[in-house]
């Protein structure tokens, strides 16, 4: 090897991509302008769209109650909701959104409450449908009221206290950290972002550095130019690696700071939303990253070597695309509840560093589990590097007919 | 050629596995599951030497095998079996030390990096080749007398005119005056002006620096212009290597006038001409043919009628729109190789 030749490879793959305008979108433009204007866009029509079915004052149909008078005048009192007179049709209106729920009181309500017998009010919505979820909810709460009242009612004319009913009170209390809280959330999926954008950061260049340049006929004349198929292939290596580390860095911080914008204006601010810490840290961030960078580097060595067997981009982005699949289910497995490191886990590649990911997050650093997941990783990345210089010196990969 | 060549390959052969690839769908899939392999001698046991400063036109039609050739010459593929040494050199396991004495040109392909400026490209070799400033500046200084490259030494290569390309990667090529210049196929796909310069080219190198040069092409024009010897490869072996003087006459025997008919009116008066075509043809070969309504083409035998006489003949007697003179095509002269009309004897490769 030599590190003069792997430079000027270097710094000629280097020039070359940083002037080809692809380059810059996918790598630049799209993880500093996409990620945030795609969060905060979503998050900004999901709370409009939530917003304005609560707003909506949802009309709700109720089928019979003539001899409940009492249930009927309290329904009607309610402002918001809307009653709609009672027509045979309501499944169908319902189906169509013209009414969003209906209630069915059964005969003789009001009169068996006085007895005691029990009977059952019927709530019909459309699942899945906001606003009807809303009705119902709605509806709902107005017949638990309605319940807890008669409840006190009987209590009381029975002279009982109310703890008969509730002789103490069930109560979960968070001890971990805000940082926690946010990292169980967020953390497998910062993890998640960054292995999966050192791959597709990867991809592009790995594809134009082997079969781009089989198929401009370029490669016949870099293999007869002085340099060594080594110093050739480190020297791509290299500039794929570096591509995958910008778009994963460059990422990283355009959705760091999304999160920190959604963060600061509340935008998850349903119930637990507001105590949410959505910052990663700066030790934190390094960590990830470079616990990212074993696996950038397998990464790149495994492009590489793929995309080298191809003859043109097109049988190139059909051979990687597999890849892709084989680098999301575990990235996607570390995000699934429950699962957690073992010694066993920790050598998986991909799933490793995805769970490790999540702990450091979350503020754990457990440095056992750290120790050996760079170095399984390390071994995993020098094993394809090795493989991707041997089939750089392999004629019949390079000239495939 | 020389007592002491510069460059010897002897026995030489290249040979690939390629897989038979059946037919359809069924067949498609077929393929997926059992393949069967099929051994395809792209270069088979070839010898041939050359000397220093010789000049030698290598063609044949294609997948002959010239440009495999080239690519064993040039240590990017290893031969199957043979040798070849080069200028002190193994190709193959001496490699880098090897490229260094040498240029190579692919026609079709540039080293030159796609969206820089030439001269970056030529100063990036420049280091790679370890050329020293001085002798760097002193070459550029020829290049642009010889092939004017000064114009579009600060344009993006992908803005280059194919001609202006081919200079610049010739100029690429030389920037470490090698002894030795493999070119494969230097003037495909340029127009007549550009190919006059890159041959002017190459013979002012060949008589300043005594440069080796071994050159594949399709032109005929190439070789008659460039070379004293020729060799001709087809289906992986050499069928003549020699002097290209004595067969000049009965290689580039025929010529062929392609041409258009104005109008559909021409059609009896071009039968006319026809018929005083055939009762004017004595021994010489002066044939024409109908390639479709409007094109035809009249192929002659250059020793026994002038090119411009017949095209007179052919103005006088009808209504062309446009026409082209072309040499035979080489694919046409190796099958009369094969068929024995140039050569008496079977043809064999000659010392």
């Amino acid at each position: 090897m030599n590190a003069r030749n792997v430079g000027f490879v270097y710094r000629k793959e280097l020039t070359e991509w940083l002037r080809d305008r692809r380059t810059l979108i996918s790598t630049v433009v799209i993880p500093l302008l996409a990620f945030p204007l795609m969060m905060v866009g979503f998050s900004a029509l999901a709370i409009m769209l939530v917003g304005q079915a609560k707003k909506e004052t949802p009309k709700v149909m109720v089928l019979g109650g003539e001899d409940s008078p009492a249930v009927l005048e309290g329904l009607h009192k309610l402002d918001n909701l809307e009653i709609v007179p009672s027509t045979p049709n309501w499944k169908e209106m319902i189906s169509n959104k013209e009414i969003r729920a209906a209630v069915a009181i059964p005969d003789g309500f009001q009169a068996a409450l006085a007895t005691g017998e029990a009977k059952t009010v019927l709530i019909y919505f459309y699942e899945g449908e906001l606003k009807s979820s809303f009705g119902a909810d709605r509806i709902e709460k107005f017949f638990k009221d309605y319940r807890d009242r008669v409840v006190r009612d009987r209590l009381a004319a029975k002279n009982l206290p109310e703890t008969i009913l509730k002789p103490f009170e069930v109560k979960q209390q968070n001890v971990a950290p805000p940082e926690k809280v946010g990292g169980a959330a967020f953390g497998g999926f910062i993890g998640y972002m960054v292995i999966l954008l050192c791959m597709t950061g990867a991809m592009y260049p790995a594809i134009d550095l082997t079969a781009g340049e089989k198929e401009r006929g370029t490669m016949e004349t870099i293999l007869s130019s002085p340099l060594a198929r080594l110093d050739l292939v480190l020297g791509k290596f290299l500039l794929v690696l570096s591509a995958s580390l910008a778009t994963a860095t460059l990422s990283v911080i355009s959705m760091g700071s999304s999160f920190s914008i959604l963060g600061k204006f509340h935008a998850f601010s349903g119930g637990q939303g507001a105590d949410l810490h959505l910052q990663i840290g700066v030790k934190s961030a390094a960590a990830v990253f470079l616990m990212a960078l074993p696996l950038a580097v397998l990464f790149s060595a495994l492009l590489l070597t793929i995309a080298l067997f191809a003859k043109s981009h097109k049988e190139a982005q059909s051979y990687l695309t597999p890849m892709t699949f084989a680098v999301v289910i575990p990235a996607v497995a570390s995000l699934m509840p429950g699962i957690e490191l073992s010694p066993k886990l920790a050598v998986i590649p991909i799933l490793n560093t995805s769970l490790i990911c999540k702990e450091i997050v979350g503020g754990t650093y457990h440095w056992n589990y750290i120790a050996l997941i760079f170095l399984s990783t390390c071994v995993y990345a020098a094993a394809a590097l090795f493989l991707a210089t041997k089939m750089f010196q392999r004629e019949s990969v390079l000239f495939r007919s | 050629m020389s007592a002491d060549p510069l460059i010897s390959v002897r026995s030489l052969s290249k040979h690939f596995r390629t897989f038979e690839r059946r037919e359809g769908i069924v067949g498609g899939l077929i393929n997926l599951f059992h393949r069967e392999y099929r051994i395809v001698k792209a270069v088979d046991n070839i010898t041939f030497s050359i000397g220093r400063g010789d000049m030698v036109g290598y063609i044949g039609p294609n997948g002959a095998g010239k440009s495999t050739t080239i690519k064993m010459l040039t240590g990017i593929l290893v031969p199957t079996s043979g040798e070849i040494l080069s200028n002190g050199f193994v190709p193959w396991r001496q490699r880098a030390a090897y490229v260094k004495t040498i240029g190579v040109v692919f026609g079709q392909r540039t080293q030159l990096w796609w969206d820089i400026a030439v001269i970056e490209s030529f100063k990036l070799l420049r280091r790679i080749y370890d050329v020293s400033q001085r002798d760097f500046d002193e070459r550029m200084e020829l290049f642009d007398q010889v092939l004017g490259l000064r114009a579009f030494l600060h344009t993006p290569v992908r803005k280059l005119s194919l001609g202006q390309r081919m200079r610049c990667d010739l100029a690429a090529a030389l920037l470490h005056n090698p002894p030795i210049l493999f070119l494969d196929e230097p003037t495909i796909g340029l127009d007549v002006v550009a190919k006059d310069h890159i041959r002017q080219f190459l013979r002012a190198i060949n008589e300043r620096y005594k440069t080796t040069v071994l050159l594949t092409t399709h032109d005929l024009d190439d070789i008659e212009q460039l070379c004293r010897r020729i060799m001709i490869i087809d289906r992986g072996a050499l069928l003549y290597d020699g002097p290209l003087a004595g067969l000049k006459e009965r290689l580039l025997r025929t010529k062929q006038i392609k041409f258009i008919l104005r109008d559909g009116e021409q059609a009896p008066r071009l039968a006319a001409f026809e018929h005083s075509l055939s009762a004017s043809a004595q021994n010489g070969l002066l044939h024409l043919e109908r390639l479709d309504e409007m094109t035809c083409r009249l192929r002659f035998d250059r020793s026994s009628v002038s090119t411009s006489d017949l095209i007179r003949r052919i103005l006088a007697a009808v209504e062309v729109r446009d026409f082209v003179i072309e040499d035979e095509p080489i694919e046409e002269i190796v099958k009369r190789i094969y068929s024995g009309e140039v050569f008496a004897a079977p043809p064999g490769p000659q010392p």
